[in-house]
């Protein structure tokens, strides 16, 4: 049992904005007054306390970055290195963190929760094995699924009832928490070496089947499965100038229904080419606002050196042939790919310049917390670690000024972040990076410091340095227990993993044998992963919405 | 072999051409057969290259590989008219003259085939689950091979913490082999390290590396009789089935208790927390 | 005698890893290995489970798995530059274990991969 007492606690689930309150918990979840009487005293006066971060869209278990671990051992010698103990084991931080230093990074920035946002079935039983050495974090993961071939097949035919029956069996067969769309049609399209770049076109290959539909018809499927997250969303036309007009062309297919944009920032360009991009995170902000049916998480950049990597194949190619630096390509099967490019952005490059104004701009100038989230689409804006440098940005107009000082002159004109003086407040904070977080994920025991809710809380000290403060919590508590103390690593307990269940008719396994056997080269039987495999499963609900 | 929407007649809508040093058995399989001279692969790779661009090569560059002009401008106009183009490529490239020059010039030839269609490149990986060695060590790591923990944390330098390296100086004190028999493999000096350090074994088999070793233990065959995961080359995981029950322990338990011996002696390591510094 | 069958088994033999054999095994070895390559029947056929060789050896003396696994310890803990290596015809179980025990050591470790 653990007594928290003293500290200004910001938990925007319930309301409660900076008033000193007094947390109980026990048995991992906080419980009232009464249930807990006896164990630690943690004395939080003069403290600040917010639910522990939750992640909605991160790489960091799987194929794709462990090919960008092996891409990268230069920038691991330069890291810090974490130095085994009896209990713990090493790692190396940095770009591509080794998996047990992810979990200590996370924890060490006061984040409890993380979703792995692009895991190919296919693979979905090495990205298991990844989460279950990833200590101290809870755990989700989420399924590749607008380019599988099946299902665009099934799309194709207008089979949608079958598609929903598949959609499900795939979830249940990768054990995964929800539904990720890459660039629809495009990652499929690649295998060719085509892209998918108009929604209304059909995909190579296909007569009926369209980017637009693919979204639409996903979207249908996850609200009628129940699953609890809504469609996690990569648009089209990833990184390219003038590609919010497919942006907003998709929000307006998803019209009334729950949708989650992933890293927006990728996806608010205006312009014609490289020589005239600008930002588009006005017009998109202004639809966004507008529409409360959607979420958004930031993929904000941060300049300085990182890896890429992400299911959007095309678009790395084209990464690769403008930077010339290394690059690695993943094709898996007929279901997705995956391609891999080591990135620097750099201040003085216009491009990244304005990349890195349109993520803060979108972060200010949309005006519901609860609906854009924290992110840097780790690692591919920037490293996750970094996230606390952004808080500093977005609490501070003056910090972002000075920052904006360093931006080439011809900006001007093409970003209008000098133009917001929105400062964050801690409450909304609280809500981008924990609270809002958690409830797009429909972890409702997540990001709520409530009585019943999961024992995850971060106790920072105040600090007029932002950065330092959101970098480096006072401590860090996990289902209860103190996992960081004054900055050190104290236990490295293992996290759970929460997955799904949705209901899917007893005969989808017949009709996809031969289906499957036409088209994959690994037998049927051992494509499936066995629930053995993940540790400490939690299955959460399906609630079908009608 | 699979047939798909794009190549509806399998095999046959495939062309799949061997580059050897000799003709082996693989060359059946095949339908174009080019020999290489030995040692010549890097000049090979590098006159496609300039090949696929346009750029000039002369006769006596070309001469040297020892294959025509005319089988590499098929090859060429074969490579760009594919769908999909694979190259996988095996030890012969990447342990003989020019060793990791010639891997990187194959995955430069696939990169810059890109320009005109899809291609990919991947290597051919041996002896069953070493791609799973190579992913797990990196996840864990950072590394694929190659490593120290001497500091307390993963390092990584080949040719400095590579097995060879390592055993030619005599860097090592004692030896744990586990699936693998360098006795058979590797140079006889590396083998005279083998044997004058104390080496623990273990293999389903007495090995020769058992036979020069202070310990052998044997351990039930994977995928035979002892259950687990397996990666395919493509680094996708299969679970394995086996057929046959051992009376013999696994690997993984073996190896599980020998740590846990090791666990239960006094730790070398410095105790108490560490700091999360601010990383760069 | 009992022969049972199994569908989709995995063959490690090669990096191939191809999944899709079928076995044909009795109490003491396999009979079939349908969809194999040459390599793969000749490993599947090759392994019985007759106890042709000793648990363990110390010094090419037989010992107990349990006197084998404290001599094992003993030494690694002793020596000053342990090496882990190989990995390959083994499981990633296993492989776990060993990037685990050579964290624990401070000492080398490496694959096949090195020749
Ligand atoms: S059956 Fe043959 S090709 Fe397949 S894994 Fe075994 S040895 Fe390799
Ligand atoms: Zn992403």
């Amino acid at each position: 049992m653990l007594r928290i007492t003293g500290g200004s606690v910001y938990d925007p689930a319930n309301s409660i904005n900076g008033e000193v309150r007094d947390l109980y918990i026990a048995d991992g979840k906080f419980v009232d007054k009464e249930s807990c009487d006896s164990g630690r005293v943690i004395d939080a006066t003069g403290m600040i306390i917010f639910p522990g971060g939750v992640d909605v869209h991160t790489h960091v278990a799987g194929g794709s970055i462990n090919f960008a671990r092996a891409m990268t051992p230069e920038d691991h010698r330069r890291t810090q290195a974490f130095i085994r103990t009896k209990t713990r084991r090493s790692g190396l931080g940095g770009m591509a963190p080794t998996t047990f230093a992810t979990g200590y990074l996370y924890a060490g920035m006061g984040y409890t929760t993380v979703n792995e946002a692009a895991v190919p079935v296919l693979s979905a039983r090495h990205t298991h094995e990844e989460l279950s050495d990833i200590p101290i974090v809870d755990k989700s993961s989420l399924v590749l699924m607008a380019n599988n071939e099946i299902f665009l097949d099934l799309l194709e035919e207008g089979e949608t009832e079958r598609a929903k029956q598949v959609i499900a069996w795939y979830l249940w067969a990768a054990k995964a928490y929800g539904i990720k769309a890459v660039n629809p049609g495009g990652v499929a399209a690649w295998k060719y070496g085509d892209n998918a770049s108009q929604l209304t076109e059909p995909v190579s290959g296909y007569k009926n089947v369209t980017p637009g539909n693919i979204v639409a018809q996903l979207a249908q499927i996850i609200d009628e499965l129940g699953i609890p997250h809504p469609i996690h969303l990569h648009c089209n036309n990833l990184g390219a100038p003038g590609n919010v007009s497919t942006t907003l062309e998709t929000m307006k297919h998803l019209e009334g229904r729950r949708a989650h944009f992933a890293h927006l920032q990728y996806h608010a360009y205006g312009g014609d080419d490289w020589g005239t991009m600008r930002s588009a995170s006005v017009e998109l902000a202004e639809y966004f606002n507008a529409h409360p049916n959607m979420t958004t998480d930031a993929g904000a950049v941060l300049f300085g050196d990182t890896v890429t990597i992400t299911a959007d194949g095309p678009w790395q190619h084209l990464l690769y042939k403008l930077t010339g630096r290394k690059w690695g390509n993943l094709d898996v099967e007929n279901e997705t790919g995956c391609g891999i490019v080591p990135y620097t952005y750099k201040p003085s490059n216009l491009v990244n310049a304005v990349q890195w104004a349109t993520g803060l701009e979108l972060l200010l100038l949309i005006d519901d917390p609860w609906r854009v989230f924290m992110s840097t689409d780790h690692p591919n804006g920037a490293c996750f670690w970094r996230y606390p440098e952004i808080l500093q940005l977005l609490m501070s107009a003056d910090f972002r000024k000075e920052c904006m000082a360093c931006l080439p002159a011809n900006i001007k004109n093409r970003i209008t972040l000098p133009e917001i003086d929105r400062e964050y407040t801690l409450y909304e904070l609280a809500t981008i990076i924990s609270a809002g977080p958690a409830r797009a994920l429909g972890l409702k025991q997540k990001g709520n410091l409530g009585v019943g809710a999961d024992a995850d809380v971060v106790i920072y000290n105040r600090n007029v340095n932002i950065a330092e403060m959101f970098g480096h919590p006072r401590y860090v508590i996990k289902s209860g227990e103190i996992v960081i103390e004054e900055g050190d690593i104290r236990e490295t307990p293992d996290g759970r993993e929460y997955i799904i269940k949705p209901s899917f008719d007893p005969g989808t396994d017949d009709f996809l044998q031969p289906l499957f056997e036409d088209r994959y080269c690994m037998s049927f039987e051992n494509y499936p992963v066995e629930m053995e495999r993940i540790e400490n499963p939690h299955l959460q609900d399906c609630k079908p919405q009608q | 072999m699979q047939k798909s929407r794009f190549l509806p007649r399998g095999r046959k809508d495939r062309t799949m051409v061997l580059v050897d040093i000799r003709e082996t058995k693989s060359v059946k399989a095949a339908d174009i057969f080019l020999q290489v001279r030995p040692g010549k692969d890097f000049e090979l790779l590098t006159i496609l290259r300039a090949m696929i661009k346009d750029q000039p090569i002369s006769d006596a560059e070309v001469a040297e590989t020892g294959v025509s002009i005319e089988a590499l401008q098929d090859l060429v106009a074969r490579m760009k008219a594919a769908k999909f183009g694979a190259m996988f490529f095996g030890m012969g490239l990447s342990m003989t003259r020019g060793k990791h020059m010639n891997s990187a010039a194959l995955l430069t030839l696939a990169a810059e085939m890109n320009a005109f269609t899809k291609f990919v490149a991947m290597p051919m990986r041996g002896h069953g689950n070493v791609t799973g060695a190579d992913v797990i060590m990196r996840w864990q790591t950072g590394y694929p091979f190659g490593i120290s923990f001497n500091r307390g944390y993963p390092r990584y330098n080949p040719g400095e913490f590579s097995t060879v390296d390592v055993l030619v100086r005599g860097d090592t004190d004692c030896v744990f082999v586990i699936g693998a028999d360098p006795g058979a493999t590797m140079p006889q000096p590396a083998i005279d390290h083998l044997a004058r350090v104390p080496t623990i074994v273990l293999d389903p088999h007495v090995t020769h590396t058992s036979r020069l070793a202070k310990v052998h233990i044997t351990t039930a065959p994977a995928g035979i009789s002892a259950p687990g995961t397996a990666y395919r080359m493509d680094e996708i995981p299969l679970p394995l089935r086996p057929a046959l029950k051992s009376s013999y322990p696994t690997d993984e338990e073996v190896t599980r208790r020998i740590k846990e011996a090791i666990q239960a002696k006094p730790d070398w390591m410095v105790e108490g927390p560490q700091r999360l510094e601010t990383q760069v | 005698m009992d022969l049972k069958v199994i569908d989709h088994a995995t063959c490690t033999f090669c990096g191939c890893v191809c999944d899709d054999i079928q076995l044909h095994a009795d109490d003491t070895r396999i009979h079939k290995a349908k969809g194999a390559c040459v390599l793969g029947k000749a490993w599947f056929l090759n392994h019985t489970t007759e106890r042709n060789c000793p648990a363990a050896l110390i010094d090419g003396k037989e010992a107990t798995v349990e006197e084998a696994i404290q001599v094992a310890a003993d030494l690694l803990y002793e020596a000053d530059m342990p090496l882990v290596y190989g990995m390959s015809n083994t499981t990633c179980e296993a492989q776990r274990e060993c990037v685990a025990m050579a964290d624990l050591l401070g000492g080398l470790l490496d694959s096949h991969t090195s020749l």
